[in-house]
């Protein structure tokens, strides 16, 4: 996309008065993934397989493609600055995740429980404020920071969605177990099989991305050992820590559903609180 | 020319009497040939399954009595056919057709087994040149009724005997049988049918263990299954996906520590334990472990229970689709605009 390099947006952004290109983008990007969510569910009730939510949300990465793209533009870097870019980010991420996984894996009623979760964190980020408009577009900048916040937010997109595939499997597991087999949900919903497999494999490529995002992290210029990266690496460790149990030892759905779950939330309230 | 249907099933006529009028393949062949030998009838179809005996014809003259008469002198029947047949002419004869071609009046609602069964007999006449143009227009008609009411409605949707909700319940958690181990515990009639529900749906190795263990072993061969001595079937549970227990044993064969012994062994892997006894022949604290998923035989019940209950609802809209397909199709229906289509028609 060619973003106009007007005067005033290549120095400080936060002098101009108008309302940023990014926001109508995610505005937009967030009806679509509201209607994917809205669909998704109908489809689901109406046990016809929840396809809408998918093309929903490939229309809602687009958008969201396009915020981020003048974000960065609007920087002059990653667009990792403030609130509403890193929910912009992580819902990317989370859509991007989603769109792979989803057909691979065929899990297309992700979508009924991702996008929910993407118009919430979208929905964070359109809240008057959450977008920094007082900041000056870097002329440099250190590619390893860069790699650092990308693949760090990246990867916290298949996290996110291992910890929605994690819900999935309380829900399913709940039923099956109160012997609660009736119902569009129950019908809907994957298999316990199927569940396991989705969220051991996409916490495997989140942490991968992860130990990227950590690496990067060491080799920063302004590389001492800080507590955001030290907060990154226990993260890392806790991760490798539940994966290594599972692939060598073996859990239990409910408890891997847990692991993933519990990490996820844990670490993004300690990256919040940081 | 009229257009007729008579018939006995298992609403109308018991087993002695259906098995005095039930067909073999080659008993179809003559029995269509001396239909058509009839002067009266021009076009005849006969159906013959373990459930129904039915002839579809066209006919000159007396129509259905004449060939109720006809049909018992072939069969030598003299018993008592009060209430045994039923008798349908034009519309309703294409209804019917329509309506046992879509599952709707078998024995089991909604089973797909009758539009295979019927179309056989239908491809059957075609062949021998016992179909012209009404019957032809009629069948090519009620096969795709058939298919659209499977389509369009829930007719035949969830199981409706409890080894098919055992198969339903084994599928949600494990996807696909397609590989899985099955351990069936006990050697009866119930093991035998879920253990080849199962099979049908892909499960591959097959264990049988029993008290008595020649018919393990019968029943193993029966099933293509392997038996197994009764008295090291827990080694097994380690490589098993499915369990099913119908023995008559009246205590837990299964309990806890039989599935925690192997757990660390199974990786945790989820374990699906079918218990069909009464008594139950698993531990009802079995189902406590995490990764184990017990049903017994009250929920495999209600499951199918609920299924036919849903199937029974889905018979209005049924009737509306065979309704609007029959107006759409200018059948047989308004007594006089039988006209034979000459188009060549494929089954």
């Amino acid at each position: 996309m060619s973003i106009p390099r007007s005067s005033h947006l290549k120095g400080e952004a936060g002098e101009a008065s108008y309302m940023g290109m990014e926001i109508w983008w995610l505005v937009l990007s967030t009806a679509l993934a509201a209607a994917g969510a809205v669909l998704g569910w109908r489809e689901m009730k109406a046990e016809s397989g929840g396809r809408s939510a998918f093309w929903f949300m490939t229309g809602a990465f687009c958008c969201q493609l396009m915020a981020l793209g003048w974000r960065g533009e609007l920087r002059g870097k990653c667009p990792l600055g403030d609130v509403g870019e890193i929910c912009l980010f992580l819902s990317w991420s989370l859509t991007l995740f989603y769109l792979v996984t989803g057909s691979t894996y065929r899990l297309s009623l992700l979508g009924v429980f991702t996008a929910p979760f993407v118009v919430l964190l979208q929905g964070i980020a359109l809240v008057p404020g959450a977008f920094d408009r007082g900041f000056t577009r870097v002329t440099t900048v250190d590619p390893w920071v860069e790699a650092h916040a990308a693949f760090s937010v990246l990867s916290y997109g298949a996290l996110a969605l291992a910890a929605v595939a994690g819900v999935m499997f309380f829900i399913l597991n709940y039923r099956l177990k109160h012997r609660q087999l009736e119902g569009t949900l129950m019908q809907g919903l994957p298999s316990v099989h199927r569940l396991v497999k989705a969220m051991a494999r996409i916490t495997l490529v989140g942490w991968l991305v992860l130990t990227v995002g950590v690496i990067t992290g060491l080799l920063m210029k302004s590389g001492s050992f800080n507590v955001h990266l030290m907060v990154a690496t226990v993260t890392w460790v806790l991760y490798a820590v539940l994966l290594g149990v599972y692939f060598v030892r073996g859990l239990p759905g409910k408890q891997l559903a847990w692991g993933v779950t519990s990490l996820f939330v844990l670490s993004l309230l300690v990256f919040a609180k940081l | 020319m009229k257009l007729v249907c008579l018939g006995l099933n298992h609403e109308t006529a018991p087993v002695e009497v259906r098995e005095c009028f039930a067909l073999s393949e080659a008993g179809l062949d003559r029995e269509t040939e001396m239909l058509l030998s009839a002067p009266e009838i021009t076009e005849g179809v006969v159906l013959s399954t373990c459930n129904r005996t039915e002839y579809y014809a066209v006919v000159n003259g007396d129509g259905v009595n004449g060939l109720e008469d006809w049909v018992c002198e072939q069969r030598g029947f003299a018993g008592s056919r009060n209430g045994v047949f039923y008798h349908h002419e034009s519309r309703e004869a294409a209804e019917h057709l329509c309506r046992v071609a879509s599952g709707m009046n078998s024995m089991v609602l909604g089973e797909t087994e009758i539009f295979g069964q019927v179309k056989k007999a239908y491809q059957r006449s075609l062949n021998r040149g016992a179909t012209k143009g009404i019957l032809n227009k009629l069948f090519q008609r009620a096969f795709g009724v058939g298919k659209k009411v499977r389509t369009n409605t829930k007719i035949q949707e969830g199981a409706t005997s409890v080894a098919g909700a055992s198969v339903e319940l084994a599928e949600k958690v494990f996807g696909q049988l397609k590989g899985s181990s099955v351990m069936v515990i006990g050697a009866g009639e119930m093991s035998r049918k879920t253990a080849q529900a199962l099979q049908s749906r892909g499960a591959t190795s097959v264990m049988v263990t029993n008290r008595s263990f020649d018919k393990a072993v019968d029943l193993a061969a029966e099933i293509k299954g392997r038996a197994v001595p009764f008295a090291g079937w827990e080694e097994e549970l380690t490589h098993l996906d499915v369990v099913i227990a119908a023995t008559g044993a009246p205590h837990f064969v299964v309990k806890p520590g039989h599935v925690e012994a192997v757990r660390r062994k199974r990786k945790f892997r989820p374990l699906i334990m079918i218990d069909i006894a009464v008594p139950r022949d698993i531990d009802p604290k079995v189902g406590e472990i995490e990764e184990v998923y017990l049903y017994d035989i009250d929920t495999l019940q209600e499951m199918a229970d609920q299924a036919r209950k849903r199937r029974q609802e889905q018979l209005l809209v049924c009737e509306e689709i065979i309704r609007e397909e029959i107006d759409k199709a200018h059948l047989p229906g308004t007594e006089t605009s039988l006209k034979p289509d000459s188009s060549s028609i494929d089954p």
